[in-house]
């Protein structure tokens, strides 16, 4: 994986700096061409929980350019998951909605999907192929019906203004990690990695956890079943990533009171204190992280003193981070729309390599197709061993699963349970 | 330059008048987009009304809700929270619009729906604790008729985008048996309320309407603000300061206003904003792109493509109009040019032409003005020469108008004696003055230096103008002529030299006074007729002045007098001062004597070329008291002859000759190497006085030139320059040397009258020629008047006696002269009676006079007096060789001119025979004879 990464990234560079304007040589992407007359009116929505969806909206503008008489508005809808399947039937359906790889299986959403728009319809001739295949969820009879428009993955933003300042390199491993943070705390960093502590999907946890785990699961064989299934014992599965994380947080590299104090959201807060500029390491998702480019002018340390950033796979293993790559979000056509016909245009002009690596650079989010995002924030990712990295689709974990390992970490890392106590109570562990 | 001068001005007028129009454009386009923006913030102060008025009837049916359920609660009788919904679900009307009773104290903020979900027919309850809409719920007021209202959020029931307007009831809860605090929310969809706002479409078209709070938050989100907070799409899209943001966020808050903000695109969008009415909480912002709003095109690119194309058309059309004229208008100028130099030449040739003559005519009216004893001659001969003078100086006035009016007209500053031009100014006016019994006052500055430098001529030209029309105007009185000196500020080498002429004449009126120096314009023509000018004078003095940097001035009263003055600036040469000029020209007056030669030079030898014979008898004449040797030739190939043979130390060279004119001869001239004559300076005698000769002559090698009729004194003072000053010798006392004494016998002829002969022959010693040759050919002529008449042929008979008549008026003999023209008419009518009886008479008397002339021949010793210069050997030869050639050529006319060139030589004795010879025969027609005399046979 490392060196498909490498050569990738080495190839589309030279392949940019010697054919520029020449696309992308012989997968070069067919010019989107309209299928219906250009000058047909019509209005879509699309429905999502995101407060701002400005990569979106870019991409209706670039959509006008097919469809000049189009009208498409992004609606943010309150409660998105509990309030999406009624609003598919209700007066004012979206035409497109956003689905996320969680709601897979969650029997809360199966109106919402017997609504979807089957979107591997030859007829509808959206070429999803560009979409990496461990990204693509079907449901039982092999149908699409979502496709992914971004991608996650769990880690660290890093500061490395300060890791050039101490002379540190940036840690591959959790030996590495200790050493760095030992460093870092006689040079004065009072808590050298931090993260948000409030919730039991907060970042610091969980992004410190979860790549472990879900790795854990992947080698375990038949783990996922079981862990699905809540088996008994089949908690045990999360011990060596509940004691790294107890580990972890005893070593007292990490003032989880302090991250309690001053990180008060999952979001916003984090790239704020991430920006003061005296934290080496903030746990964060890559959804945080696509928050930081329009954070940047906000902060006003940031502005006055800004530094170099970069996203990194938390160095959890005794061998290194886990690079795991999970759908952010996906989008879903309502097969009752109105518009129906162009809401499939819409998704066959979106779901290509160009539009969702503009989406995914301007969101800074990872982008779901090959082409992996150029954004030298996420520059580090293609140094992750292939052994090391993996879709969260290939830990077959369901989202119940996924629950109640995050209630498990809330608990350990928040000291409300010890790491058997939390194995022995999986299945059972309380949820917020 | 000419297509440039037409071109640029019209490219400024277009650039000007689309500037104009830009500017204007760009005017109205302001007024106009500002009465857009005026437009536009009325429109959004109507929204607001329209929201407001929306907004307070939802709110009102929302408290009609509440105050029923309250109602119930005061008077005892609580709803509970199911009948409090049974009764609204009653209540309202559409059913789109559903009620809400939810309980903020309770951890899920749930609480029953009007509405079931729709996902779930049988459930009503319905939950808002991941709605995020009461953050400011403590702000919900009770009072009836205040908007409270929730943002824009999605209905839990339905999925729809909703607002809800909120009041407090009180309902019992029957679990805990006590009233229980709820909320109740009339929830109405968005599109209800933007339903309200379509009436907007029709004028804007992209017009958004969004409600935000006092954080920027939004109530109800306009599609194109990207971001969930409208300070911080601001701040996204809007490159501002802190203190910018700060500014914008208090505006937008604080009151109503209008801004411009960048959209996502970059565009720049107006944006107009106020205070909700009735919620001064939220705040109504109508957004808009600029471009739909305000036309960003200024200009009409159409109109000012059709102005430029109707302009630049113009333009082509008038530069074509104009090249067209400019065209014709070059063809007459080029006629007018053609028509000037026609102009030009013909003012030569008449120059040429009248002053030929006029030299003839002046130079021989000096010879009889000096050689004249009888005073009546004299007196007609200054009658003669004073018209002469007046017709010359009438026809310089014309051609230096002409020079003038050429351009051509040049100053020549020299050093001058400023008493010699006084003298010749009194001079030339003071006669004319004292003709008229005109007093003339002189007022001479004594200080005045006594050499200057300036144009001389010129100077003397502007004052005669001036004086000689004082004299011409004044019928009596005086004629006062002043000169005054006076340094002029700083300057230490000239004087200030005001001159002026007062007179008592007849004045100018004022209105006459700008005539005054048009030219051709005579003041009262009609009174003045008998006044001679061409009305040229003052034209010509003021154009002199103009050159010299100053101006004439005149003050005039009609019928009392003028005074014309003028100052000019001169260099002074030397300072000492004139001192009293009047007493010292009274004095010369008293002293004057006539015309004296100013030098003698015996041993100098000159040639003179013309092929007017007379003219080079009246140039001989002229220098005849001066004793130069003088050499005369007939045409240029005899002058480059003599010129090749002979030394002179001037040679005067006419310009206008046939055959080979002056120019052509003086190139010939010097082609020729090796002659006597290299370095001998050519003088042009010229009848063209015209602008442009000087040029011309110096031009074409001449190193100087002399106008005719020629002016003895010009004449010698040219002498006095180009003569080697060892060959000029002082003027003697002798007034009569060069006097040809006539015998006494011949004033006692009673047939002869000697001043008529003296008249026709020009001179004493020519007369003595003419009478040698009449009385040696007389008895020939007498004898062949004889024959003939013998021999019965009338004809040849009566052409001798026409000869005789001609050559007896010639010499004087007039009552010959008449009988032999009786005698001629009796002859050419045939009347052989009268001339039987008569003509015997005739030859009678003819042989008397001739032997009453016999003395003349007596003693033909070589005259002691004769000075004048003996023919070179080579000269002699040269004549015989042309003599003998014209002859072959039947050239009679050149061999009569060749002839009379001899007049000015002596010829040596073994010569004169032969000579002689010849002289007969051309005085007796009898040219086939010339060469048996030239081969020794005959003679």
């Amino acid at each position: 994986m490392k060196k498909t990464l490498r050569a990738f990234f080495s190839l589309s560079l030279a392949v940019l700096l010697l054919l520029p304007g020449c696309g992308r040589g012989e997968k070069a992407e067919k010019e989107f061409v309209p299928k219906y007359d250009r000058e047909t009116s019509f209005s879509l929505t699309v429905a999502g929980s995101y407060g701002n969806f400005e990569s979106l909206e870019a991409e209706f503008e670039r959509f006008y350019e097919y469809y000049p008489n189009a009208s498409l508005q992004y609606v943010t809808m309150d409660d998105y998951n509990n309030v999406i399947s009624k609003a598919l039937i209700g007066n004012e359906p979206p035409d497109i909605f956003t689905t996320t790889g969680a709601m897979v299986g969650n029997e809360k959403y199966k109106d919402m999907f017997d609504a979807c728009e089957i979107l591997s319809d030859p007829s509808l001739d959206i070429d999803y192929s560009c979409i990496r295949s461990s990204l693509i969820r079907t449901n039982d009879s092999g149908e699409i019906l979502m496709l992914p428009i971004f991608t996650t993955s769990y880690g660290m933003l890093v500061n490395m203004d300060i890791f050039e300042k101490e002379g540190l390199k940036v840690p591959n491993n959790y030996g590495e990690l200790e050493d760095v943070c030992k460093a870092l705390k006689s040079a004065g960093y009072e808590s050298p990695v931090m993260g948000a502590v409030k919730v039991s999907g907060s970042g610091l946890f969980n992004c410190f956890s979860y790549p472990m785990f879900a790795y854990d699961v992947i080698k375990s064989g038949n783990g996922a079943g079981l862990l699905n299934s809540f088996e008994a014992g089949s908690g045990e599965i999360m011990r060596p990533s509940l004691e790294r994380l107890s580990e972890f947080i005893g070593s007292g590299y990490v003032d989880i009171e302090k991250c309690r104090e001053e990180i008060t959201d999952e979001y916003e807060s984090v790239i704020m204190r991430f920006f003061e500029g005296d934290v080496p390491m903030m746990l964060a998702t890559g959804d945080i992280v696509s928050g930081t480019a329009k954070r940047e002018s906000k902060s006003d340390a940031f502005s006055a003193k800004p530094f170099k950033y970069r996203f990194f796979t938390a160095p959890s293993g005794d061998d290194g981070g886990y690079f795991i790559n999970s759908i952010s979000i996906c989008f879903s056509v309502n097969k009752n729309s109105k518009n129906l016909d162009m809401a499939n245009e819409f998704m066959r002009f979106l779901i290509s390599e160009g539009e969702l690596g503009n989406m995914a650079g301007l969101k800074r989010l990872i982008t779901p197709v090959d082409d992996f995002s150029f954004d030298e924030v996420y520059s580090a990712l293609a140094d992750i061993p292939d052994d090391r990295s993996f879709s969260d689709k290939e830990t077959g974990l369901l989202d119940p699963a996924v629950r109640q390992f995050r209630a498990a970490i809330y608990a350990v890392g928040n000291g409300k349970m010890t790491v058997d106590e939390a194995i022995t109570a999986y299945g059972n562990i309380p949820e917020e | 330059m000419k297509k440039a001068l037409i071109v640029i001005p019209n490219l400024l007028i277009m650039g000007f008048i689309l500037f104009f129009i830009i500017r204007y454009a760009n005017f109205k386009a302001a007024d106009s987009n500002k009465n857009e923006i005026a437009s536009f913030e009325k429109m959004t102060m109507t929204t607001n009304q329209i929201i407001a008025n929306y907004l307070e009837d939802e709110q009102h049916l929302c408290d009609i809700w509440s105050n029923y359920i309250n109602g119930s609660a005061q008077a005892g009788t609580p709803m509970t929270a199911d009948e409090a919904i049974s009764y609204i679900r009653k209540a309202k009307i559409s059913q789109e619009i559903e009620g809400h009773l939810i309980f903020l104290d309770d951890p899920k903020r749930a609480g029953i729906s009007t509405s079931a979900s729709i996902s779930d027919p049988d459930v009503y309850t319905v939950s808002y604790k991941n709605i995020n809409i009461f953050d400011n719920i403590e702000n919900v007021s009770d009072v009836n008729d205040v908007v409270n209202l929730t943002r824009a959020y999605t209905n839990p029931t339905n999925g729809v985008q909703s607002i809800a307007f909120l009041n407090h009831v009180f309902v019992y809860d029957e679990e805990i048996s006590e009233i229980r605090s709820g909320l109740l929310m009339r929830v109405v969809p968005l599109s209800r309320l933007e339903q309200k706002l379509v009436f907007l479409k029709g004028e804007y078209e992209n017009v958004e309407i969004s409600l935000v709070d006092k954080e920027g938050n939004y109530v109800v989100h306009g599609k194109s603000f990207k971001n969930s907070n409208f300070f911080e799409y601001y701040k996204s899209y809007n490159k501002s300061s802190a203190e910018e943001y700060e500014r914008v966020k208090n505006e937008v808050t604080g009151g109503t206003g209008t801004m411009i903000i960048k959209n996502f695109k970059g565009d720049d969008c107006i944006l107009s904003y106020m205070p909700l009415e009735t919620m001064n909480i939220w705040f109504l912002i109508t957004y808009i792109p600029e471009k739909d709003l305000v036309s960003s095109r200024a200009i009409d690119w159409m109109l000012l493509g059709t102005v430029i194309l109707g302009l630049l058309s113009l333009l082509i059309f008038n530069a074509i109009i104009l090249m067209t004229y400019n065209r014709k208008l070059a063809d007459a100028a080029q006629q007018a040019n053609q028509a000037n130099e026609a102009k030009s030449y013909f003012l030569s040739t008449m120059s040429h032409d009248i002053r030929t003559p006029m030299n003839a005519i002046l130079g021989l009216n000096e010879m009889v003005l000096r050689e004249s004893s009888e005073e009546g001659i004299k007196k007609y001969s200054e009658s003669i020469r004073a018209a002469g003078n007046t017709l010359l100086s009438l026809i310089n006035d014309i051609l230096d108008f002409s020079k003038i009016e050429a351009g051509k007209m040049e100053l020549i500053n020299v050093d001058y004696s400023f008493v010699s031009l006084l003298n010749d100014l009194v001079n030339m006016v003071e006669k004319k003055a004292e003709d008229k019994g005109l007093s003339l006052n002189l007022d001479i500055d004594e200080k005045i230096p006594t050499v200057l430098n300036g144009d001389e001529i010129r100077i003397k030209q502007i004052i005669i103008n001036i004086l000689s029309n004082a004299v011409k105007y004044t019928k009596q009185g005086s004629i006062t002529f002043s000169a005054k000196a006076a340094l002029i500020g700083d300057k230490q080498d000239s004087i200030g030299l005001r001159i002026s002429v007062a007179d008592t004449g007849i004045g100018i009126k004022p209105e006459d006074l700008d005539r005054l120096f048009v030219a051709f314009e005579r003041i009262e023509e009609k009174r003045n007729r008998n006044i001679e000018g061409t009305g040229l004078g003052m034209t010509i003095a003021q154009s002199f002045l103009d050159m010299m940097g100053s101006h004439l001035e005149v003050k005039s009263e009609y019928g009392k007098g003028s005074v014309f003055s003028f100052e000019i600036e001169q260099k002074v040469i030397k300072w000492d001062p004139i001192g009293d000029y009047e007493e010292a020209f009274r004095r010369s007056l008293s002293e004057r004597i006539n015309y004296h030669e100013k030098f003698t030079a015996p041993h100098a030898r000159v040639l003179a070329v013309d092929d007017t014979p007379v003219n080079l008898t009246v140039f001989v004449s002229l220098l005849k008291r001066t004793g130069i040797q003088i050499d005369t030739a007939g045409s240029g190939d005899e002058g480059i002859a003599l010129y090749s043979k002979n030394h002179y130390d001037v040679i005067f060279l006419d310009h206008m000759m046939p055959d080979k004119d002056g120019i052509e001869t003086l190139k010939e001239m010097k082609e020729l190497k090796d002659t006597p004559n290299d370095a001998t300076p050519i003088i042009c005698l010229t009848a063209n006085a015209i602008s442009g000769m000087r040029e011309m002559y110096t031009n074409a090698g001449f190193d100087d030139y002399l106008t005719k009729p020629i002016n003895v004194e010009r004449l010698e003072m040219m002498l006095l320059q180009y003569l080697p000053k060892g060959k000029i010798a002082p003027a003697t006392d002798d007034d009569d040397m060069d006097e040809f004494v006539l015998p006494d016998f011949l004033f006692h002829l009673k047939e002869l009258d000697v001043n008529s002969g003296l008249n026709h022959c020009g001179n004493g010693e020519s007369y003595m020629l003419t009478l040698k040759l009449y009385h040696d050919t007389a008895a020939k002529n007498a004898e062949e008047i004889e024959n003939y008449w013998a021999a019965g042929d009338i004809k040849n008979t009566t052409i001798k006696v026409h000869a005789l008549k001609s050559t007896s008026r010639v010499i004087g003999a007039l009552e010959l002269g008449e009988f032999a023209a009786r005698l001629e008419k009796a002859g050419d009518g045939g009347d052989t009676a009268m001339l039987s009886k008569e003509l015997g008479e005739l030859i009678k008397r003819y042989r008397a006079l001739a032997a009453d002339l016999d003395p003349l021949c007596e003693g033909a010793a070589p005259d002691k007096d004769d000075t004048r210069p003996f023919i070179e050997a080579g000269a002699l030869e040269e004549f015989y060789k042309n003599l003998g050639e014209f002859c072959e050529n039947f050239d009679f006319d050149s061999v009569v001119n060749l002839v009379e060139s001899l007049a000015g030589y002596r010829i040596p004795d073994d010569e004169a025979t032969r000579v002689d010879a010849i002289r007969k025969a051309v005085d007796n027609y009898d040219y086939e004879m010339i060469p048996g005399i030239l081969s020794g046979e005959m003679g």
